[in-house]
């Protein structure tokens, strides 16, 4: 048992390092547009997205939508998701430093652009039924299920279909249709 | 059996036969009104179907296009939009976001753009197109709208598509129709044919009718002209035989007169007695015949007068049962308020004996004889199948008889004279033809009704007298013989030299005094020169040129007062018209006796 709470200090760590160039980049693309698309994605991506009931600890508890590291959207998220619901549950959004199995999240989204610490916090859910999303990771082996990128100035995203089928969830072709590049199921 | 229910058979084909118009005609109804069903139908389920169509393709652009709306994916929106290109009933596609902006698009046709910002929603069908608007949503997210517009058939198109249906259902019923109207006319034209051969019939049966009529007015024809040429030679032979037989009796008469001065032995005087009374009732057997002949050639001299057909039948009754004897029963049917005839009442009565004489024949084992009278009105149509008849009011008289009765054979020649069914000796076969005669010279009818075992009626038809004429009542026969005086003088005016002197003769030993002439022109020379002559007894044929009739109207010119008595063997000529005598004129029928001439001759003198 002593293992996860060694882990979660060792993110707390890297949560603190990685602040300053997060601000820093924050600071240097304030683009607000962006950011609003960005969180009207973030809450259609479940549409297409079928999670399996071991994805929830409970029949009656919510779908949780976990930030993890910086928050660029302010209250842009809160104000998506608000009065929606996914497939009968409610919305909640958590506000994480750090990811694990624990925290039992379904969708989780990474702001960092640091594939070093998103490698890490992607491996805490590793195997788990949680739609991970990255932002303008350009490392592949740091992205998330889904990636956002800019391209031609209007925000689009690559889809990893087989990580996400590996770990119980699978996409709606609907989605894959629209996105930037897919990677294939093998 | 067969022939019900051939009967049948027809009645029902004809039936099946006569609605077959009307059945053609609901036919084409029905096939009118299911043709245009069809191509209504089918036309509405056309249409329906490519709005259905529409309305698919519509769903199925707005479930695929959802990513791309919700990820603001222009690309992948148009390139689904352009996907529907290859459907050429598409004219418009287009995909609006949630707040009715125009995300992507493709219009077939310049002219006919999409909306650049989207207002409405829903299905709009127009004439040739159709509009649909479908709302794009994933889950509660309204993500926007997909607008399609396609082509449906036009009216026209519509039309020219399924109007071939209605148009060869439209033929078939116009097909239809005309056979229905072709049965009917035909029908009709059948009927018209059927009407026409009936009518055809018809004119034929009336034509037959008519044939068979004028067979029966010729063959009537044919009888009378028999008879009359019969009547030429028989009147002709009689009327010879009346002036010897005017000898003969003349002779006898003065000879028995003359005999009563003669003294004979007793012996003598009852041979000639005898020998004398045997030739005087032949003589007048003979004269007795020979007005038959006369009758029956209507050249008798006829005396008509007012005759109550009644009272002279009632009069008669018991001279009849004397005449048919005990096992023959008479009655008589009079009509009451029978009408007057014109007729001579003395050969009435004989023509009545006479059918009650061959009446008797009939019935050698006795039987029943009726008379009956009856006012009778024979029409033209009956006038028309006899001749020599006029229509109008006539007093019948039929005698009738249960005895043996008559086959046709007999009839059509029971007149004519010398005719007789009975034996030798029994029957002069003259009864019937004196009736004939009688009553043809009276302007009458006569007609037989017979069948063999049937028994026979004879009708007797006397024109009925309407104008009431001068009363010539015949007086009763006087037992005395009337004598004259030699202050009455009689001239005698015949050519018949023998006649002239044995009338002469007679009315000498009359008392009268007697002038003679053999011509008209001698009898007036001595009218003219002797006042005192009274009385003209005149033969009315006379040669020279001035026969009985002329010479007393010129006798009456220079004599008014002067009496007139005429004598004839017939009286066709002169005095008579149609054989009948002029009321007033008196005649004496040749041959006469003496005490008829007595009777006479006073009788004129006394008038």
């Amino acid at each position: 048992m002593t293992g996860p709470g060694a882990r979660r200090c060792a993110l707390a760590v890297a949560v603190w390092l990685l602040a300053l160039p997060a601000g820093m980049a924050k600071a240097a693309d304030p683009n607000p547009l962006e950011l609003a698309v960005k969180a009207a994605f973030i809450y259609k991506f479940q549409f297409y997205v079928s999670w399996p009931p071991r994805a929830y600890t409970a029949p009656d508890s919510p779908f949780k939508l976990c930030i993890v590291g910086d928050d660029p959207f302010g209250n842009l998220i809160d104000q998506a998701v608000s009065g929606q619901r996914v497939g009968g549950r409610t919305i909640a959004v958590a506000r994480l430093s750090s990811v694990s199995v624990d925290d039992h999240c379904q969708m989780l989204y990474l702001g960092t652009e640091d594939p070093r610490l998103a490698r890490q916090e992607l491996s805490a859910v590793d195997g788990q039924p949680v739609l991970t999303i990255t932002d303008a990771i350009s490392d592949d082996s740091a992205k998330g299920m889904i990636n956002f990128v800019i391209a031609d100035d209007r925000v689009r995203f690559e889809i990893d279909d087989a990580a996400a089928a590996r770990d119980g969830l699978p996409i709606s072709s609907k989605l894959l249709s629209v996105a930037l590049s897919v990677r294939p199921l093998p | 059996m067969m022939r019900r229910w051939n009967k049948s058979n027809r009645w029902n084909k004809s039936n099946l036969w006569g609605a077959t118009p009307a059945i053609a005609m609901s036919t084409a109804i029905l096939v009118l009104i299911a043709g245009l069903a069809i191509a209504y139908s089918g036309a509405q389920s056309n249409s329906q179907r490519q709005i259905d169509r529409a309305t698919v393709q519509s769903q199925i652009l707005a479930s695929t296009v959802t990513a791309a709306l919700a990820f603001n994916d222009r690309m992948a929106a148009e390139e689904y939009v352009s996907a529907l290109r290859s459907d050429p009933e598409i004219l418009n596609a287009a995909v609006y976001d949630a707040g009715g902006r125009k995300f992507a698009d493709f219009s077939r046709l310049k002219e006919l753009p999409v909306p650049e910002r989207l207002a409405v929603s829903g299905t709009k069908i127009e004439s040739n197109r159709v509009t649909i608007v479908t709302p794009v949503a994933e889950g509660p997210a309204h993500l926007g709208s997909v607008y399609l517009r396609a082509t449906i058939d036009s009216p026209a198109q519509r039309l020219r598509r399924y109007g071939t249906i209605g148009m060869l259902s439209t033929m078939a019923a116009i097909v239809v129709a005309v056979l229905g109207i072709a049965h009917l006319t035909l029908t009709k034209a059948n009927q018209d044919l059927e009407r026409q051969s009936l009518e055809l019939a018809a004119a034929n049966q009336r034509l037959l009718q008519q044939i068979d009529e004028r067979e029966k007015v010729e063959a009537a024809l044919r009888q009378a002209q028999k008879m009359e040429a019969i009547g030429h030679l028989t009147g002709g032979v009689a009327h010879d035989f009346n002036n010897l037989l005017q000898i003969i009796l003349a002779s006898l008469d003065m000879l028995q007169r003359r005999s009563m001065h003669w003294n004979l032995a007793a012996n003598a005087m009852r041979d000639f007695r005898r020998y004398l009374e045997a030739a005087t009732v032949g003589g007048e057997r003979a004269a007795s015949l020979t007005r038959q002949l006369l009758a029956f050639a209507r050249r008798q001299p006829l005396e008509p007068t007012k005759v109550d057909v009644n009272r002279l039948v009632a009069g008669m009754s018991e001279l009849l049962r004397r005449t048919l004897g005990e096992t023959i029963a008479v009655e008589t049917v009079l009509a009451g308020g029978l009408w007057s005839t014109f007729a001579d009442a003395n050969q009435l009565e004989s023509a009545l004996v006479n059918l009650a004489v061959n009446a008797r024949d009939a019935m050698a084992e006795g039987g029943r004889l009726t008379i009956e009278t009856a006012n009778s009105s024979l029409d033209e149509n009956y006038v028309r199948t006899h001749d020599d008849l006029e229509p109008g009011q006539y007093v019948m008289i039929a005698v009738s008889d249960t005895g043996s009765g008559m086959t046709r054979e007999v009839i059509a020649q029971a007149f004519e004279p010398f005719f007789t069914t009975k034996d030798i000796g029994r029957g002069t076969g003259l009864g019937l033809s004196q009736v004939y005669g009688f009553v043809k010279q009276s302007g009458g009818h006569i007609k037989i009704y017979s069948e063999p075992d049937r028994g026979t009626t004879v009708k007797l038809y006397l024109p009925r007298l309407v104008v009431a004429s001068d009363e010539v009542q015949a007086t009763g026969p006087e037992k005395q013989i009337p004598k004259g005086t030699r202050t009455e003088t009689i001239l005698v005016v015949e050519d018949e030299d023998e006649v002239r002197a044995f009338s002469s003769e007679m009315l000498r030993e009359l008392g009268y005094g007697v002038m003679e002439a053999a011509d008209g022109l001698a009898a007036l020379n001595i009218i003219e020169s002797v006042p005192s002559i009274q009385l003209l007894f005149t033969d009315i044929g006379l040669p020279n040129g001035l026969n009985g009739r002329q010479l007393a109207e010129e006798a009456l010119k220079r004599r008014p007062e002067l009496k007139v008595l005429f004598t004839s063997g017939y009286a066709r000529h002169a005095v008579a018209h149609s054989g009948r005598l002029d009321a007033g004129v008196m005649l004496l029928g040749k041959p006469f006796t003496y005490g008829a001439l007595a009777e006479k001759v006073r009788q004129v003198l006394n008038a």
